[in-house]
């Protein structure tokens, strides 16, 4: 192959790769080309060949410069949002859909209107502490700091949230502004009354998908073994355990109290602890010989 | 992870195409909207950038009519490609019953084919997935670009790359000419019933 066959081939491999979008292997080639002509005693003079391969280099760096300094999440349509809400939402309980809903809005960029959906979920009593916990977090993802506090501030002076889910929050507000290397001087809150007043434990409605059992006996003492939920009923949650893991299914006796557990659920992580409640061997099906258990929850 | 309701006999599934960024999963997606619109039940949504890259996913609903008295329904999905949109990519997977990887056929892009596929099994282990078990299916796009004489990486070499423990079906493909694009997404949905048959027939 001559030389200027050598740099036809390279120029149409790297506008092809300019086409395909991939701007940096376009540039790179274009790079490449330059080299070479740069090099090479026949090509080394020719200005408008070498002109052309650096404006192709200079236009490439100029779209992948633009590509970086695109918004990372511009602001969807209402089609789209409520399009978003409804496919990212998984669960049968329809409050926590509501709240998957919410959270995915959040997840694609999409603050406003997730805060919206927030604002009403707390407003109208459902889920309180995990839609004001993912409004603290909504506007930190907008780099309002401020505005978070001052959030928390107004439902302290407000009657919104309960003494004990404000405390909650107050926690979980404190431990995030620390993250951020925010000291801020939160308003206290009385300590709630210990009658009359029933706490909506935040993880009650949660779906939970999978947990993780630190387990206290059998070959694998000291490890977390992880399980998926097959069924949950309210705050009881049932796994299954292959017969071929007996060693497993006996360290998981009826009546043990599991006091390291994590739970994994669409919108939160949280640790607790769990107590077998039942524990029976599947009959028939494909399952069949293999361990059913039922765990009582007991979040942390 | 595909809903069963008992009541109305409908099964509906979610399909994630994945792969390298700029590989043609929406334009494998763009191509199964024209040429099987009498299976698509709704407009296919794309939320992408100026420059026509995935920024979120693109989305497409099939009815692919029914199958023993169950009505099924198909959602189609392709995920942000570029590496930096990591966490949406991980939002996108969340349910997910069958995945079409697409691999990019072009030599340049032969180690990004293969740290997608890291990335995906990754992904699927935080959900407690794995990769070989789920309804999988491999597609070698942008076959079309040997005849342009433009460096790809041959069949055998990207079976030897990507499907070497895997062991799934595989497809060479033009995304952008068709060829190809009907057959993977065929294999996929057959894999993805006979799972479901599988776990719904227990079940029952």
């Amino acid at each position: 192959m001559s030389d200027q066959e050598y740099i036809k081939s390279l120029i149409k491999e790297a506008e092809l790769y300019r086409t395909q979008g991939l701007l940096g292997q376009s540039k790179d080639t274009f790079t490449k080309v330059l080299r070479f002509i740069k090099k090479d005693q026949q090509f080394r003079n020719h200005k408008k060949l070498t002109r052309t391969v650096v404006d192709k280099i200079k236009a490439m760096e100029k779209e992948l410069a633009a590509i970086h300094e695109a918004a990372v999440a511009p602001e969807l349509s209402q089609d789209v949002q409520d399009l978003v809400k409804n496919l990212f939402s998984f669960s049968k309980n329809k409050e926590v859909a509501e709240v998957e809903g919410a959270v995915a809005l959040a997840k694609f960029g999409q603050y406003e209107t997730a805060l919206t959906e927030f604002h009403r979920l707390l407003k109208e009593g459902k889920v309180p502490l995990v839609a004001a916990k993912n409004i603290i977090r909504c506007h930190l993802a907008l780099s309002s700091p401020n505005e978070a506090i001052d959030q928390f501030e107004q439902w302290v002076s407000g009657d919104l949230l309960s003494k004990g889910q404000l405390n909650n929050i107050r926690a979980f507000l404190e431990s995030v502004l620390e993250k951020k290397g925010i000291k801020a001087k939160l308003p206290v809150v009385e300590a709630p009354s210990e009658t009359g007043e029933t706490e909506e434990k935040e993880g009650d409605v949660l779906d939970i998908s999978s947990v993780g059992v630190r387990l206290k006996s059998g070959s694998r003492k000291g490890s977390i073994a992880e399980f998926d939920v097959t069924f949950q009923s309210g705050n009881v949650i049932s796994i299954v355990i292959s017969s071929k893991e007996k060693d497993l299914a006996d360290s998981l006796e009826l009546g043990i109290k599991l006091a390291d557990m994590q739970f994994y659920s669409p919108i939160a992580i949280f640790r607790g602890c769990g107590i077998v409640s039942r524990k029976t061997k599947i009959k028939s099906g494909p399952k069949k010989g293999d361990y059913m258990l039922d765990i009582m929850v007991e979040s942390g | 992870m595909a809903i069963f309701n008992a009541k109305n006999r409908v099964i509906e599934c979610k399909l994630v195409y994945y792969g390298p960024g700029r590989g043609g999963k929406t334009t494998n997606l763009e191509y199964v909207f024209r040429a099987f619109k009498k299976q698509t039940t709704g407009e296919m949504v794309s939320i992408n950038t100026n420059g026509d890259r995935t920024l979120f996913f693109d989305f497409l609903p099939m009815g692919l009519g029914k199958i023993r008295d169950c009505d099924i329904k198909v959602q189609l999905y392709t995920v942000p490609g570029q590496v930096k949109y990591g966490s949406t990519r991980k939002m996108v997977l969340k349910g997910v019953d069958a995945m079409v990887f697409v691999a990019d056929s072009l030599e340049i892009r032969r180690k990004a084919n293969m740290l997608s596929l890291k990335d995906l099994q990754k992904n699927l282990a935080e959900q407690n997935m794995s990769i070989f078990k789920i309804p999988l299916v491999l597609q070698y796009n942008k076959r079309d670009l040997a005849k342009e004489d433009m460096p790809i990486v041959p069949v055998e070499v990207m079976e030897r790359d990507l499907n070497s423990k895997l062991k799934v079906p595989s497809f060479p493909a033009s995304a952008l000419t068709g060829e190809g694009v009907g057959d993977t997404l065929k294999e996929c949905l057959k894999l993805t019933l006979h799972h479901l048959q599988k776990e719904l027939s227990w079940a029952r």
